[in-house]
């Protein structure tokens, strides 16, 4: 079954033509992105606003600073609370750490609350291919579950999905009504389903929003309540969590806290936000922190920033990019202007459109909550691109003459006097022809003036 | 060598230069007789519903009245206090029965002190037990907006949620 995100991934600018062939829906999404965005607006409209991301990127510059020392620290704290840490490498061993937990209690069925942690690791597939029955419990992620698909956005996964598609779908996986469309009924339908799949699982799988060294408590954020009602009935309560989620003190979980729901959907703060720190009575509780890759970024000084990341969406919803281009377009777990900037580091020769996947507007950078200076990794990864060779034969060409002419003025002003002439000359016709990717019906090259804006203002104080 | 030390080698060996911690920015000094009303507000805005007990009220009335006739499917909670930037109250897990009794019931009421609030989640942390083994920061209703960003009250947690201030004795 195939919902509205299908098919495979053919590089960004290929898959991102795809995604607009639909105008209609194409505009639609960037329209619902821009909604989050104007609720991240008006949601971050403090005072202290500022001085908020400067702590934020002061806090996780910290944790990376001392990362092995807090890890250290969490794991002496969380073992003391009766708490069983796990280590993983990569993808493999976590997936295998999980699986022999879920093998020694005899578990077939777990739920699992949203993370982009086990997507990163293929974790369903992996406990699928095995005999264990996965529910994944956050709606959205139940609906691209559903439908066989990876989430489209980190923070709201079925963005892409139409009311009436999800109704037909649940039609068909749930039992609704055929042609029921409504959000409310839909919901409601979801919350029998999802809540007999979390209170009836061998296991409660979550992610982490944070991990705190200073109290061994791994912190998990959620609107729906699923992670609670995962982790909290289940004899088996298992935390996935990437190094990089780890802060030192409450005092910077309580900076992050006021940042993370505000940036991602404009809230002041997500409805639950739980500290579980030691198993109930009765219960286990694991935690695996996953590397996965993650400090081989920590020894990449250019790109270590990308670390802070907490995973909020709000480079997503601003990106101009992101909204015109739909997430699968990004063909990676995490999407968006972070996504490009951290799937180059997993495989550059897979990923190395996506550093070319902005505009280099910066918007990103302006509304991320721990201040990642995006764009500048972004143009250090296209270096990285071109560097490694991977970059299309033409991009070479043209990147090679451009970086001639605009490192000299002289070429430069050279260079201006014969396209401003040119054009005149030149058919226009021609000029917007087939062979120019930057020009389509409706999008022509815009008239040049006839004189630069250096040869008019030499005109103007020449006294005549 | 083990996950555990190949990990932690790995992070030492990448020599990131001492940062300092960060300092949490001072929020303004609040007005404390504002606090009720900026929490009571944002709590509308996030789906709750919040009243003030005063002294020789009897409780009774302010845990049934918010709820009406859904009485018996409710969970009343202790809260130990409150945050006015973002109307969440602070449940600790050693208050309760079950930890999933503030996700399993359809109806939620947290009392909570009336002279237990704060501005801002950075007292608020300063607020929770430091050996706590589980909490909470709830911030009204169970909520999902993961069709069409159409907000849905009631997603897999408690479909009400009511804040009861209380002044009385």
């Amino acid at each position: 079954m195939s919902g509205p995100g299908g098919g495979a991934h053919r590089g960004h600018a290929k898959s991102a033509a795809g995604f607009l062939v639909d105008a209609e829906r194409a505009a639609w999404h960037d329209q619902s992105l821009w909604f989050m965005r104007q609720k991240r607006d008006r949601g971050t409209d403090l005072p202290e606003w500022e001085s908020l991301r400067l702590a934020g990127s002061a806090l996780k510059a910290h944790a990376m600073s001392r990362l092995a020392d807090l890890l250290e620290e969490f794991e002496r704290r969380a073992t003391a609370n009766g708490v069983v840490v796990h280590w993983a490498r990569d993808a493999g061993e976590h997936n295998a750490i999980v699986l022999g937990i879920l093998h020694s209690a005899g578990v077939s069925r777990v739920s699992k609350s949203k993370s982009m942690l086990t997507e990163e690791c293929g974790l369903n597939p992996f406990l699928e291919a095995r005999g264990i029955e996965v529910v994944d419990t956050d709606l959205g992620e139940r609906i691209v579950q559903l439908a066989k698909e990876p989430p489209s956005h980190i923070v709201i996964p079925a963005i892409h999905w139409k009311r009436e598609e999800i109704g037909a779908l649940f039609h068909r996986t749930m039992g609704t009504p055929a042609g029921e469309t409504s959000p409310d009924a839909l919901a409601a339908a979801a919350r029998v389903h999802l809540r007999d799949a979390l209170m009836n699982a061998g296991a409660g799988i979550t992610g982490a929003n944070a991990l705190v060294a200073e109290t061994g408590g791994v912190v998990v954020c959620t609107n729906e309540g699923n992670a609670d009602l995962g982790m909290h009935s289940a004899p088996i309560h298992i935390a996935c969590v990437g190094i990089e989620k780890i802060v030192a003190t409450r005092d910077d979980l309580g900076v992050l806290l006021r940042l993370l729901a505000r940036s991602g959907t404009g809230q002041p703060v997500t409805s639950y936000t739980t500290h579980v720190a030691s198993p109930r009575p009765g219960a286990a509780m694991h935690v695996v922190l996953v590397d996965n890759g993650r400090t081989r970024r920590l020894a990449d000084e250019a790109m270590r920033t990308a670390l802070h990341c907490i995973r909020c969406g709000a480079c997503l919803n601003t990106c101009p990019v992101y909204r015109r281009s739909g997430g699968y377009s990004y063909g990676h777990v995490i999407q968006g202007p972070i996504g490009a900037i951290l799937a180059p580091a997993v495989d550059l020769d897979a990923h190395h459109e996506l550093p070319f996947a902005s505009t280099l507007c910066g918007s990103c950078a302006d509304v991320c909550p721990v201040r990642i200076d995006i764009p500048a990794q972004l143009l250090a990864w296209r270096a990285r691109s071109a560097a490694a060779g991977t970059l299309p034969r033409g991009y070479s060409t043209v990147f090679s003459l451009l970086g001639r002419v605009l490192s000299s003025l002289s070429r430069f002003e050279r260079a201006a006097r014969w396209a401003r002439r040119a054009q005149r000359l030149i058919p226009a016709s021609w000029l917007s022809g087939r062979w120019n990717p930057w020009t389509r019906p409706g999008r022509a090259l815009p008239v040049l003036a006839v004189e630069s804006f250096r040869e008019w203002a030499h005109r103007e104080e020449t006294p005549s | 060598m083990n996950a555990r030390d190949s990990i932690l080698a790995a992070i030492r060996a990448a020599a990131v230069p001492p940062a300092p911690a960060a300092i949490a920015p001072s929020t303004p000094a609040a007005d404390d007789s504002g606090l009720h009303e900026a929490f009571l507000r944002v709590l509308t805005e996030v789906g709750g519903q919040g009243v003030i007990r005063t002294a020789g009220q009897p409780m009774e009335s302010f845990i049934s009245e918010p709820l009406g006739a859904v009485r018996q499917d409710a969970m009343v909670v202790r809260g130990r206090f409150a945050v006015a930037e973002n109307a969440a109250v602070y449940v600790d897990a050693a208050d309760l029965q079950a930890r999933n009794d503030i996700v399993r019931a359809e109806h939620l009421v947290v009392i909570v002190p009336f002279s237990a609030i704060v501005p801002t989640m950075h007292e608020a942390m300063r607020l929770m037990p430091a050996d706590s083994r589980c909490g909470w920061f709830l911030s009204g209703p169970s909520k999902t907006a993961d069709i069409e960003q159409s907000l849905v009250f009631g997603a897999q947690g408690s479909r009400t949620h009511c804040v009861v201030f209380d002044r009385g004795t």
